[in-house]
């Protein structure tokens, strides 16, 4: 009991809890630009244009192939290195920033499949009616398709974000000031592991259980406007 | 109006339209009825592009219809009606009605709720205007599909097999609608296994089997004088005339 009081100050507390909200800064922007790139990769694998395809296909497999640990770490590591081979210019990454962008492109490859199976899984009678009143494509797209693959994406679209709040706990090993990260400055500081650990995983399940308390009500929502 | 010349759609080893010239001319009623698989929803479905023809060519107005560009305008004054509807369910009715004028023919919102409205009344439903696709029974999700084909100004509505998917009751709704319009002279292209419509609205009844246009005539010489042996077993298999 001494120990929690002896490590769980206010101003401990406060340290955690601003190492939670890096933890959410994380995942929300990496869910965001991995949307932008998972969209993008969706569109590639299902239109009719050979090297765009190709790409995708490549990067959906290469993400989805490899660690998650491994690709930050070649972000984080590797960044520099290439940029010194190429342009003799060396820089000292911002762990937050390299990392958020290293777990958005994994996000990316993950929610590929999401759009992919979500815009496939609309009747392909939707498409048709579109053209015979005589939307594009791109129209069809927004003003059909996107909508209504939205719905059915949106369960395991709030997964993902949780997935992506635990995995941001990833990028403690390069020293981003996240949740994991400060429990870990904590233990350090107090030689006590145990109590920061705990305490950090409160804050995860408060985190995630909220989340999907929340994506269960909004789901009952949508089922009901059906 | 339409016109198609050579026509052929096949998939594998499957002719489903083989070598079949049509042409609709305005005002007309062409009603096109045939054995299940032969082909009548894949001809239907070329003339508005929803399938692209293997060879032949289609004509739009004398104008020749290119399949490998974008198809979209010269078929715009096509509306087209499926056996599932295909309504847009997360928009209502109304919005389902104006989205192609507003979005694809740059008619002003206000204006293109006013037609809206107007078409809705015309298949009786200008009370459904707010309603989703879902709140609605199925001969009235037909009705506002047959609308939505209206807004496009049409010059001519091809039906796929309209009522087929309809509960016997509401049968009657959807085709006394169709029959307003042709009696307005609107000009319908109608594939149907309703004997008994296309016997009172078509002007000219096509029967199709195997891909092939077999035997073609005003509805008098296709069910009461029919010539080739399989227009008369079809018409013996279908009893309710
Ligand atoms: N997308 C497709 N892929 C493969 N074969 C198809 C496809 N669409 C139609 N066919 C085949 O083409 C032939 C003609 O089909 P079509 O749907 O045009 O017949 P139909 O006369 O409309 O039949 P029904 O009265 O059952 O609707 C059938 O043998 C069918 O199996
Ligand atoms: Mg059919």
């Amino acid at each position: 009991m001494n120990a929690f009081q002896r490590i769980l100050t206010p101003e401990n507390l406060q340290f955690m809890l601003k190492g939670a909200g890096y933890s959410v800064l994380v995942a929300v922007f990496a869910l965001a630009g991995g949307s932008i790139l998972g969209l993008l990769s969706a569109m590639a694998k299902m239109g009719r244009h050979k090297i765009p395809k190709l790409i995708a296909n490549v990067y959906v497999e290469v993400i989805r192939g490899t660690p998650m640990m491994l690709q930050i770490l070649l972000f984080y590591l590797g960044g520099p290195v290439v940029t010194k081979a190429l342009f003799h210019y060396v820089y000292t990454p911002n762990p937050i920033l390299v990392g958020t962008i290293a777990v958005g492109i994994n996000s990316g490859a993950y929610t590929t499949e999401l759009f992919r199976s979500a815009i496939q899984s609309v009747d392909k009678g939707q498409w048709e009616a579109a053209q015979t009143i005589g939307l594009s494509r791109k129209q069809t797209l927004r003003e059909i398709i996107l909508p209504q693959a939205f719905k059915r994406i949106l369960p395991p679209y709030i997964n993902e974000f949780i997935v992506l709040l635990k995995d941001s706990s990833l990028l403690a090993s390069i020293g981003a000031v996240e949740l994991l990260h400060s429990a870990d400055v904590l233990g350090a500081k107090f030689y006590n592991y145990l109590v920061p650990l705990l305490f950090a995983t409160c804050m995860y399940l408060i985190m995630t259980l909220t989340i999907s308390y929340f994506a269960r009500k909004l789901e009952r929502r949508l089922a009901a406007s059906d | 109006m339409i016109k198609a010349v050579h026509l052929c759609k096949s998939f594998g080893d499957i002719k489903a339209v083989d070598d079949v010239n049509l042409h609709i001319t305005k005002g007309e009623v062409v009603c096109i009825i045939g054995p299940s698989g032969s082909g009548k929803s894949t001809l239907i479905r070329c003339l508005h592009g929803l399938e692209i023809p293997d060879s032949g060519e289609l004509y739009v107005n004398g104008k020749p219809i290119d399949f490998s560009g974008d198809t979209t305008k010269d078929l715009a004054h096509i509306g087209f009606v499926f056996q599932l509807f295909n309504l847009f369910p997360h928009k209502t009715v109304l919005e389902n009605l104006t989205l192609g004028p507003v979005k694809a023919g740059g008619v002003p919102v206000k204006q293109a709720e006013q037609t809206a409205l107007a078409l809705l009344e015309r298949v009786g439903l200008a009370d459904k205007a707010g309603a989703y696709p879902s709140q609605l029974s199925g001969g009235q999700k037909q009705r506002v599909a047959i609308a939505r084909a209206l807004c496009q100004s049409p010059e001519v509505i091809l039906f796929d097999e309209p009522t087929s998917a309809l509960d016997p009751e509401m049968i009657g709704e959807v085709l006394n609608v169709m029959k307003e319009l042709a009696d307005e002279g609107m000009t319908l292209a109608v594939v149907t296994h309703e004997m008994g419509f296309a016997r009172v609205v078509a002007d000219r009844v096509i029967f199709v089997d195997g891909g092939k246009i077999i035997e073609e005539g005003t509805p008098e010489q296709i069910f009461d004088h029919p010539q080739s042996d399989r227009l008369k077993l079809f018409l013996s298999q279908v009893i309710h005339m």
